[in-house]
């Protein structure tokens, strides 16, 4: 069976610096992949690939089996890529409504109404400009903005990313929720020991290759071993 | 001397609207496709020369929606084979393409249609004053202020309102992510520059009416349109709008009051506001300052 999403082999350049080199991954259907990694490690530049947003010099990119790597990014996206990128990029000057109207309609379970009983807070705040929201409803409205795109795969850059706490567990129940519902998911975060309590297996990015694969209960137990690959002493 | 002032001041909003109109479609092609679009003059040009001539067939109302259309087809073709290319390039690869395609089309103006001005003939029943205390308002006049009102008013609420408006301004903000939120962006930003040179011809037209025809009145008009751009504030559109019949009240006040300036007051304007308020009436914070 091909899994819902595969890397191969994956080297991606920003002009002449070389970031990825040769990174693999695959998320099977119904998987919550974690991808973790120290700053710089190439977490972002890997989804970045994936979207075609910074498009891989070599390798390969498959969704469901069909290669899409260099697809322009709209066609990624509709073809069930749902991506919530890093600093989760609201339109600050649109309303929270508007915002949920950029994306095409693409016939499935999530429509903005569906969305809105999701998120019961966006749909109190509908009218409220994007760049008026708090972060945790930014991060909730860049979820619902991608549901939106009914994917098979979500894909979160960082969502935990300058949140309080309370706010983060908040998100990351939503994520677990999308994950009940049959999503698949690949999760790039900063706090390694957050994204193993949700995630199925792990990889750890050094310096644009993958240092580490395997189940996430291997690194959740082994926190010595978690702390060496993505250096999270500090969080948690 | 009061109704000097007030018959000058009108003339200068007529113009005022030809630049705002003008200044609509530069703002909007410059948001979404980030090109400084030199031959918006020219295809301002077009559109009237295209009315001038498919007029006599079709009469002076449906010219005014079919001209506009017929340059909005070799806006697009332009857009898809010339400009499409240099997108993500630096932004001077279309400026100076655009400039270059001003003087190749304001060229084959003059070869297809003549490099003599020529009048463009209105409607009888349109180009009479109402009155004769109000001898420069003609029907003509209250036309081109109705369609103008009407066109940007449904321009602004389709921004507003429609999937497509929104998207446009999201995409004016962040292209990159409405590209990876599912938006084609080659589509929008055809039917962005599409929307643009529909403005551009229509303000042809409409100042054809009232000027003349002449090759080089899209050169002559593109200049204020970008400083009405800049007075309005770059990144505003509703600023482009009031940039527009600003500077063109301030002209034509001026041709009364003090001739010699007529040219040159628009221009101490946009220095005025440089100093005082770089980001323009409306512009946004943080753009230009």
């Amino acid at each position: 069976m091909s899994a819902v999403l595969a890397l191969e082999g994956l080297n991606t350049f920003y002009g002449k610096s070389h970031i990825l080199h040769g990174v693999s991954l695959r998320v099977e259907e119904g998987e919550l992949v974690a991808l973790l990694g120290r700053n710089g490690a190439g977490k972002t530049t890997t989804l970045r690939s994936i979207m075609s947003l910074t498009p891989p010099r070599t390798g390969r990119v498959t969704l469901h089996g069909r290669d899409i790597t260099r697809a322009p990014p709209y066609r990624i996206a509709r073809a069930g890529v749902g991506y919530v990128p890093e600093g989760r990029r609201i339109f600050g000057h649109m309303s929270v409504h508007e915002n949920l109207q950029v994306p095409p309609a693409v016939s499935g379970p999530w429509n903005i109404g569906a969305v809105y009983e999701l998120f019961p807070r966006l749909h109190e705040r509908r009218h409220s400009k994007g760049g008026r929201l708090s972060g945790g409803e930014q991060e909730m409205l860049a979820i619902a903005r991608a549901l939106l795109l009914n994917p098979k795969l979500l894909i979160l850059d960082e969502p935990s990313q300058g949140l309080a706490p309370v706010i983060v567990q908040e998100v990351m129940r939503a994520i677990a929720r999308m994950k009940r519902e049959g999503l698949s998911v690949l999760l790039v975060e900063q706090n390694a020991r957050l994204a193993l309590q949700l995630a199925d297996k792990a990889y750890v990015l050094s310096d644009g290759e993958v240092v580490h694969q395997g189940p996430a209960a291997v690194l959740r137990a082994d926190t010595a071993r978690m702390e060496a690959l993505a250096g999270v002493s500090h969080l948690g | 001397m009061e109704a000097l002032l007030i018959y000058s001041a009108f003339n200068g909003l007529i113009t005022g609207i030809f630049y705002a109109l003008m200044a609509l479609g530069l703002s909007l092609i410059l948001g979404l496709n980030g090109v400084i679009n030199f031959a918006h003059g020219t295809f301002m040009a077009l559109g009237a020369y295209l009315a001038f001539t498919i007029e006599p067939y079709v009469g002076f109302w449906a010219s005014l929606v079919c001209a506009p259309l017929l340059a909005v087809v070799l806006g697009l073709l332009v857009e898809r084979w010339l400009i499409r290319p240099l997108y993500g390039r630096d932004p001077l690869f279309s400026l100076l393409l655009t400039f270059g395609l001003a003087m190749i089309m304001e060229d084959l103006i003059r070869t297809i249609w003549g490099s003599v001005g020529q009048p463009f003939a209105l409607p009888a029943y349109l180009n009479t004053p109402l009155s004769g205390s109000l001898f420069f308002l003609t029907g003509y006049r209250l036309v081109v202020i109705l369609i103008t009102a009407l066109i940007t008013g449904g321009l602004f609420a389709a921004l507003r309102y429609t999937r497509i408006g929104i998207r446009i301004r999201a995409g004016n903000a962040d292209l990159e992510t409405i590209s990876a939120m599912g938006v084609n962006i080659y589509v929008l930003r055809a039917a962005n520059f599409g929307i643009g040179i529909f403005l551009a011809g229509l303000a042809g037209i409409l100042a054809a009416g009232q000027l003349g025809l002449s090759p080089s009145m899209g050169s002559s008009l593109i200049m204020p349109s970008f400083v009405a751009i800049i007075v309005g504030g770059v990144g505003s559109l509703m600023g482009s709008v009031l940039g527009g019949l600003i500077i063109g009240i301030a002209s034509g006040l001026t041709a009364a009051l003090y001739p010699v300036a007529q040219e040159v007051v628009i221009y101490a304007i946009m220095a005025v506001v440089l100093v005082i308020r770089p980001r323009g009436l409306l512009g946004q914070e943080g753009l230009l300052e």
